[in-house]
C-alpha cells in the first residue's frame, strides 16, 4: 500500500453525528426538490397525504414518506409511457447518458445521468479504488462491460492508465498474457471469469501472473467462501467484493473485508422489517431501503431494494465511520419445500463441496416459492467429471444433509447453464420452471 | 461531500499524459501505442464533426454499443456525442444484449444507433424485419460485418469500423470509411492497408491492418479530404 489510506480523509472518517446532520440537511432539500420536479413523487406523496412542509427532520422523513419499489416504478412507466418512471427532476434534454441495470429479472431499469468528467457509478467508487491501493500512474485493465457506462473515466480520473483487453468470458487465457506483459495494479472480475480462471489454474501459475495486482474488484453476485479462499490463498489476489447500494451507487469492502461500506454522504440507508416496514435494530436482518442523497437528476427516495442485509454504523477497523452492511440474500430467494425453508446458501455450500461442481454453478428451478419438490440444476466441469451418476448421488446426499430435503437434480455442464443466463454479470440462482 | 467533491479531490492528483495503452489487432498480431489525452481530444473533435455531418445534433438521443475493452475507440465517441449535446445510452455489441438495445431504442426514441454488431442485428431481426426495426433511426452506423446483411434487407446502414487504432466512419456517400487524416496516415502495401501516425499524430510505426480493403486518398464527394478505406 502506497501513500495515504483515505482519498478524502475528512469525509471518510467524519464523526457519525456530522454524517447524520449532513444527511438530514440533504434529505430535507431532496424532499422539496423531488416534490417540485418529479411527477412520480408528487403523485405518490399527494396520494399519501404528505407534503414537504411536513418533513422537518429524519424522523419525519422515515415516518411519513412512503416506500418505493421496483414494481411501483414499472407500473408508473407502463401507465404513463415515461421511460424514467416519473423520477426525472431535470429536463430530459439535460441528460448526458442513460445507463441500465443488468436486466437479470426483466427489462433493464434505466438510470438517467448528468455528469461532466466521470459518470456517477464509477465516480462513486473512487474512494474504494483508492482504499484498494490504486494510485496515479498505475495500470488498470478494462472491465468486460459498459452497461453502467464506460468505467475508464473513473480510473483515469484517479490518474490510472487503462490497458484495453477483451476480458470477456472465454478470453481469460489472453488476459493472463496481457497481465504478464503490462503488470496492472487493478482489474475487475465477475463470477464466470473466476470459474474460467479456476480451469486455467491447472496450467498456469496464477500467483506469479497476478503478482502485480494491488487488488481486484468483484461484483455481480456473491463469491462463495471456497472460491474466495482459493482466489486469496492459491492465486494470491486480494479480492474486494462490492455490491449495489440499492441502485444508488455501490458498496465496497475495504481491506478489513468486514462488510460493505455505504458512503453515507451519497446515500441514506435504512434497514427495515420486510413485513412491517419498521426499522430493525442495528445488526439485525432487514431489507435495505435507500435514499439517494447525491442524485438530483432522478433520485430514489426510500427505495426498497429487496436485499436482505444487516447494517451497522459502528466505526470500521479501517477507521471509516460510514455504515457497513452484510448481505444475506434477496427477499424471496428462499424456497419452501413441503413446509421446510431451504436457503440458497445451503444448496450452494453442498454444490461447491463436490470437486466436479466446485465452481458453484447452480440454479433452483421452481414455479413458485412454495413447492413440493426441490429441483436443482447443477453445472459440472466436464474435464473433472468421470462418473456423473456418482456425482449426482454425492450431490443429492450433500444437499439433503444441509437442507433436510432430498433434491431432484438436473446435471448439465457449467457452460450450458451459464449460456442460459439473461445477464452475463449474474447467474440467476432462482429460475422459473 | 458527494461525488463532485470526490472528483475535485481526484483532480488534484498527478495525471499522466497517457490515457490508454491502446492495443489493437494487426495482420501480424497485436500492436500497441500510448494514446495521449491530447490525441483523445483530437479524435473527439473529429468524431463530433463526422457525427454532426450525419445529422446528430443537440436534443437527439443515441445508443452506443461498445464493449468494455473498446474504450480507446468508445471514449472519443462518447465524448463527441456529449459535445454535440446528444444523450447517449449504452449497450453491449453482443447478441445476448440485444434486448437492452431494443429497450433503449423503444423508450428513448433514438435518432442514432452506433456500433451495432452483426450478432445484435441478427438477434433484433428475430423480433421484426430490419426495415421496420430501423425505419425511424436516421443515423445508423454498424460494424462492417453487419453492413451487407442490412443493405441486402434494404436498410441504408453506414459503417463504423475499427481501422486498427483509428475509428473509421462512413459518410452518406457510402464510399468507404473516413479516417482522421490529421492523426493517421493510411497507405497501401501490396494490396494490404497499412496505418501509421500522421505528422503530429500518435507515435505509431506503420502497422499492417487485419482488414481487407482498398485505401483511397482523393477527396470524397462529401467534401472531406480524409483518407478512406473501402472495405471488401
Amino acid at each position: 500500500m502506497s501513500g495515504e489510506r483515505y482519498l478524502e480523509p475528512e469525509v471518510e472518517t467524519m464523526p457519525r453525528e456530522r454524517i447524520r446532520a449532513a444527511q438530514q440537511e440533504r434529505v430535507l432539500a431532496l424532499v422539496d426538490h423531488a416534490y417540485r420536479r418529479s411527477a412520480f413523487y408528487r403523485d405518490l406523496w399527494d396520494a399519501h397525504g404528505v407534503h414537504p412542509r411536513d418533513i422537518r427532520d429524519l424522523a419525519d422523513f422515515t415516518e411519513r414518506i412512503p416506500f418505493v419499489d421496483k414494481v411501483m416504478l414499472r407500473d408508473y412507466r407502463a401507465r404513463t409511457g415515461d421511460p424514467f418512471a416519473g423520477l426525472l427532476c431535470v429536463p430530459a434534454t439535460d441528460l448526458v447518458s442513460v445507463t441500465s441495470s443488468s436486466g437479470t429479472t426483466g427489462d433493464p431499469e434505466l438510470f438517467a445521468e448528468v455528469w461532466e468528467s466521470s459518470p456517477p457509478l464509477v465516480t462513486h467508487q473512487l474512494r474504494d479504488l483508492w482504499e484498494l491501493g490504486l494510485r496515479p500512474g498505475d495500470r488498470v485493465l478494462t472491465p468486460p462491460m459498459t452497461f453502467r457506462n464506460l468505467m475508464d473515466y473513473g480510473y483515469q480520473s484517479l490518474g490510472a492508465v487503462v490497458v484495453n483487453v477483451d476480458c470477456w468470458f472465454g478470453k481469460m487465457a489472453d488476459v493472463l498474457e496481457v497481465v504478464r506483459e503490462h503488470r496492472p495494479a487493478y482489474l475487475q472480475f465477475m463470477y464466470p471469469q473466476l470459474v474460467e480462471l479456476e480451469h486455467l489454474a491447472r496450467h498456469h501459475d496464477l500467483r506469479e501472473i497476478f503478482s502485480s495486482l494491488k487488488g481486484a474488484g468483484c461484483a455481480g453476485q456473491p463469491i462463495s467462501r471456497r472460491m474466495r479462499a482459493q482466489v486469496a490463498d492459491e492465486w494470491g489476489i486480494r479480492l474486494f467484493e462490492y455490491t449495489s447500494a440499492a441502485d444508488t451507487g455501490t458498496a465496497w469492502e475495504c481491506r478489513e473485508n468486514d462488510g460493505f461500506h455505504l458512503w453515507e454522504d451519497t446515500v441514506f440507508p435504512e434497514c427495515v422489517d420486510v413485513t412491517s416496514g419498521a426499522a430493525v435494530p442495528e445488526g439485525e436482518l432487514g431489507e435495505l431501503v435507500a435514499t439517494d442523497l447525491d442524485n438530483p437528476t432522478a433520485p430514489l427516495i426510500r427505495y426498497r431494494s429487496g436485499d436482505l442485509v444487516r447494517y451497522s454504523g459502528a466505526r470500521c477497523g479501517c477507521g471509516r465511520t460510514h455504515g457497513r452492511m452484510w448481505v444475506a440474500g434477496r427477499r424471496g430467494d428462499e424456497t419452501v419445500v413441503g413446509g421446510r425453508s431451504v436457503a440458497l446458501r445451503d444448496v450452494w455450500q453442498a454444490v461447491e463441496d463436490q470437486p466436479e461442481t466446485a465452481g458453484g454453478v447452480f440454479q433452483v428451478v421452481r414455479a413458485q416459492r412454495e413447492v413440493d419438490e426441490l429441483r436443482v440444476r447443477v453445472g459440472y466441469d466436464p474435464e473433472l467429471t468421470v462418473d456423473s451418476a456418482d456425482l449426482a448421488g454425492r450431490l443429492a446426499k450433500a444437499i439433503e444433509e444441509r437442507t433436510g430435503v432430498v433434491p431432484a437434480l438436473e446435471l448439465s455442464t457449467e457452460a450450458e447453464i451459464m449460456s442460459t443466463s439473461r445477464s452475463v454479470a449474474k447467474l440467476a440462482r432462482v429460475v422459473a420452471s | 461531500m458527494g461525488r463532485a467533491e470526490t472528483l475535485a479531490r481526484a483532480a488534484t492528483l498527478d495525471r499522466p499524459a497517457v490515457a490508454y495503452l491502446h492495443r489493437f489487432p494487426g495482420a501480424g498480431g497485436w500492436h500497441e501505442y500510448a494514446l495521449t489525452w491530447d490525441q483523445l481530444d483530437r479524435t473527439t473533435t473529429w468524431v463530433a464533426s463526422r457525427l454532426a455531418a450525419l445529422g446528430l445534433e443537440r436534443g437527439h438521443r443515441a445508443v452506443l454499443t461498445f464493449s468494455g475493452y473498446e474504450g480507446p475507440w468508445a471514449h472519443p465517441v462518447m465524448d463527441a456525442v456529449r459535445r454535440l449535446g446528444v444523450v447517449y445510452g449504452t449497450a453491449e455489441p453482443a447478441g445476448w444484449d440485444h434486448g437492452r438495445v431494443r429497450v433503449l431504442q423503444r423508450q428513448l426514441a433514438v435518432t442514432g444507433l452506433v456500433g451495432l454488431s452483426l450478432e445484435t442485428v441478427e438477434a433484433l431481426a428475430e423480433h421484426a424485419p430490419p426495415g421496420e426495426l430501423f425505419a425511424t433511426t436516421p443515423v445508423l452506423l454498424v460494424r462492417p460485418e453487419a453492413v451487407g446483411p442490412l443493405r441486402s434487407a434494404g436498410v441504408d446502414a453506414g459503417t463504423l469500423a475499427f481501422v486498427g487504432p483509428a475509428l473509421g466512419i462512413e459518410c452518406r456517400e457510402r464510399a468507404g470509411v473516413h479516417v482522421d487524416g490529421a492523426s493517421w496516415r493510411l497507405d497501401d502495401d501490396g494490396g494490404r492497408p497499412v496505418i501509421g501516425g500522421a505528422a503530429g499524430g500518435p507515435a505509431l510505426a506503420p502497422a499492417t491492418l487485419a482488414l481487407d480493403g482498398a485505401v483511397v486518398t482523393g477527396p470524397c464527394a462529401c467534401g472531406s479530404t480524409d483518407p478512406r478505406l473501402v472495405l471488401r
